[in-house]
């Protein structure tokens, strides 16, 4: 059964060179935990894509499309004439669409957030409270105890404090 | 930035937020205890008196229709502006004197926005049917129209409300964490939902930067189309020195300046009270101080420019709502608005000033009044006042709605009292990033699991 190795260190920049001495000695991409965002990460473990972005983009497109058909459809069903204006006004009606394309974009974006960070956690995942404070952890997932041997040199030559052989269901 | 305090640790910063929410003073009781009395005694209680009796119940009649309940409205609705904006910007332009502080001014936009909702509907006669402004099928055909700027409000201020809330939520998800990892029983259930599982990985914190900068920027244009529109339901009408183009950027920079000023008075208490001393320093009241300064003098050119195209326009009706309100029943207020707004900010020039703390405080609190006068003047003066003599009339509240008014502060700091225990209200992981990183060598701090480290309850 596969386990994390987990390190942790005191300082950031020493968690980051372990994490990339651990990905550098071949093992899956570590991981890294922090109480606060770590600069670099990117540069040392290579790029971590999101979607966000997309979630947004067609979140706003959405909003906006449907924002504009409320309230031209409202207008073309509930047809009000007043003194020969059309029924469809495109000033006023592009304020709805500006606020639902807003709305929209808020929403989907959240929603990329849920999915990409696979928010709500529903089973227990690696996690150790001291990286909510002032730790910095690293950890990998290593096959076998002999690779879990490995990453443990590896995290205690990168400067490690403790090392901790963590499962999924037992962190 | 920083915080001014070089010597605070990591562990520090949680010890301090996680004790602002499991120890409870006496002080904190008793001031919730009088902020919910004050508001059912003096909201509650009115506004059933007057679904009772009626909206007559209220001063509003003809031509003075709309009241504080609409003033009030508006200033809440500007109170909450700052908040959630100015979090934003700073955000976006990478300030980092703002970490120590966002938390709170957001709160204060959310609540105000609930307060202000609320003044709706306690200007609804009947309230109960407020659901027929919102679109939706109905076996009555009863569409609302999209032309109506009470329409534009209504999607307006929804979609603020649900901005401004997963905003705030979004940017404490970290910080919940942190805080369940430190507390037991009903509180740790609690946070631990409101975490949803935070780990502080660095895909997570990649992922919540990118929603959270998304965020920021969607929730800029927004707070700036939220206020223009609250000024449309105004400048759209053809009154007399309300029908005026000025009035979406007058209303803006209103509704900034005064929300500025709440976050003085919000962060005035938090140092106070909840003995946040440490984080929010005489750096944030002098930012804040510039701020207020800079805004004070954009709202006054705004007023000289609003009277300059009164008197420019050279027609009787705007000549007569000029007269009106520099000389006329309501021209003491309007003095005075301009003594608190415009005068009294000059002092913002003094950085000794800015670094004073209860001066501040006072100045902040003179800024709300002067700008809540500057609301009740646009609908009160303008609506007393309109073309023809026959329909002139004054407009002095009752005692209901004057209740009304009183009893709005003590709901908004029965909201914003909840909030504090609930929420962390300064941002732990962000106050963290302030200070000097961790070098290699361990300090002599505590250690986590040592035993200052057990769970709090």
């Amino acid at each position: 059964m596969a386990t994390n190795a987990l390190g942790l260190f005191h300082a950031p920049a020493t968690a980051l060179a372990a994490a990339g001495e651990l990905k550098g000695a071949g093992f899956a991409r570590p991981s890294l935990m922090s109480p606060i965002p770590i600069e670099g990460v990117e540069e040392v473990l290579g790029e971590n894509k999101s979607v966000i972005k997309r979630f947004t983009f067609f979140g706003a497109i959405f909003g906006g499309v449907s924002g504009f058909l409320l309230a031209a459809g409202t207008a073309v069903l509930y047809v009000h004439p007043t003194g020969g204006r059309p029924i469809i006004t495109i000033p006023p009606f592009l304020i709805i669409t500006y606020e639902l394309t807003i709305l929209c974009g808020i929403l989907a974006t959240v929603l990329g957030f849920f999915i990409s960070s696979r928010f709500p956690a529903i089973r227990e995942r690696v996690y150790v409270p001291e990286a909510a404070v002032d730790k910095f952890a690293v950890t990998v997932v290593c096959d076998d105890t002999e690779s879990f041997r490995r990453a443990e040199a590896i995290l205690r030559g990168a400067g490690a404090e403790e090392i901790r052989e963590l499962t999924e269901e037992g962190s | 930035m920083q915080s001014d305090a070089r010597d605070i640790s990591y562990a520090d910063v949680n010890r301090d937020v996680v004790r602002s929410l499991v120890e409870t003073g006496r002080t904190y009781y008793i001031t919730l205890a009088t902020a919910i009395t004050v508001t059912l005694v003096c909201f509650f209680f009115p506004w059933f008196y007057q679904l009772y009796y009626g909206l007559g119940a209220a001063g509003v009649n003809h031509p003075g229709v709309w009241g504080t309940y609409l003033a009030s409205f508006i200033f809440w609705i500007g109170l909450s502006h700052s908040g959630t904006l100015l979090s934003c910007v700073l955000h976006i332009t990478n300030s980092s004197w703002r970490k120590a502080m966002y938390r709170s001014a957001e709160a204060m936009t959310l609540f105000s926005l609930v307060v202000a909702a609320t003044m709706v509907m306690v200007h609804l006669g009947r309230p109960w049917f407020v659901h027929w402004a919102l679109p939706y099928p109905n076996q009555m055909e009863l569409w609302p129209n999209f032309k109506s700027p009470l329409l534009f409000d209504v999607m307006a201020i929804t979609t603020y409300v649900t901005g401004s809330s997963i905003f705030i939520y979004m940017g404490t998800i970290p910080d919940f964490a942190a805080v369940r990892d430190r507390t037991t029983g009903w509180r740790h259930h609690m946070y631990v939902l409101l975490s949803l599982g935070w780990r502080g990985t660095d895909t997570e914190w990649n992922r919540l930067g990118w929603a959270y900068t998304f965020l920021a920027v969607l929730i800029i244009p927004l707070a700036v189309s939220v206020h223009s529109i609250v000024s449309w339901d105004f400048a759209l009408s053809i009154v007399p020195a309300l029908h005026q183009t000025i009035f979406a950027p007058y209303f803006v920079v209103g509704a900034i300046y005064s929300g500025t000023a709440g976050i003085v008075t919000v962060m005035y208490m938090l140092r106070k009270y909840m003995d946040f001393g440490q984080y929010i320093t005489k750096l944030h009241f002098d930012n804040l101080g510039k701020l207020l300064l800079v805004l004070s003098l954009i709202w006054t050119y705004i007023n000289v420019l609003e009277l300059f195209t009164g008197w420019y326009s050279g027609t009787s009706t705007e000549y007569e709502a000029l007269n009106y309100k520099l000389f006329g029943y309501y021209a003491p207020l309007y003095w005075e608005m301009i003594l608190f707004c415009a005068v009294a900010p000059l002092l913002l020039i003094s950085k000794r000033f800015r670094t004073s703390f209860v001066p501040m405080l006072i100045l902040s609190i003179l800024i709300n009044i002067g700008m809540y006068t500057e609301r009740f003047l646009i609908v009160g003066t303008s609506l007393s006042r309109q073309y023809l003599p026959d329909a002139w009339g004054l407009y002095v509240p009752s005692l209901v709605e004057i209740s009304i008014l009183i009893g709005s502060l003590g709901l908004f700091v029965t909201l914003f009292m909840l909030f504090v225990k609930i929420f962390p209200s300064i941002s732990i992981y962000e106050v963290k990033e302030t200070l000097p990183e961790p070098e290699d060598a361990p300090d002599p701090a505590p250690q986590i699991g040592a035993p200052e480290w057990q769970p709090t309850r």
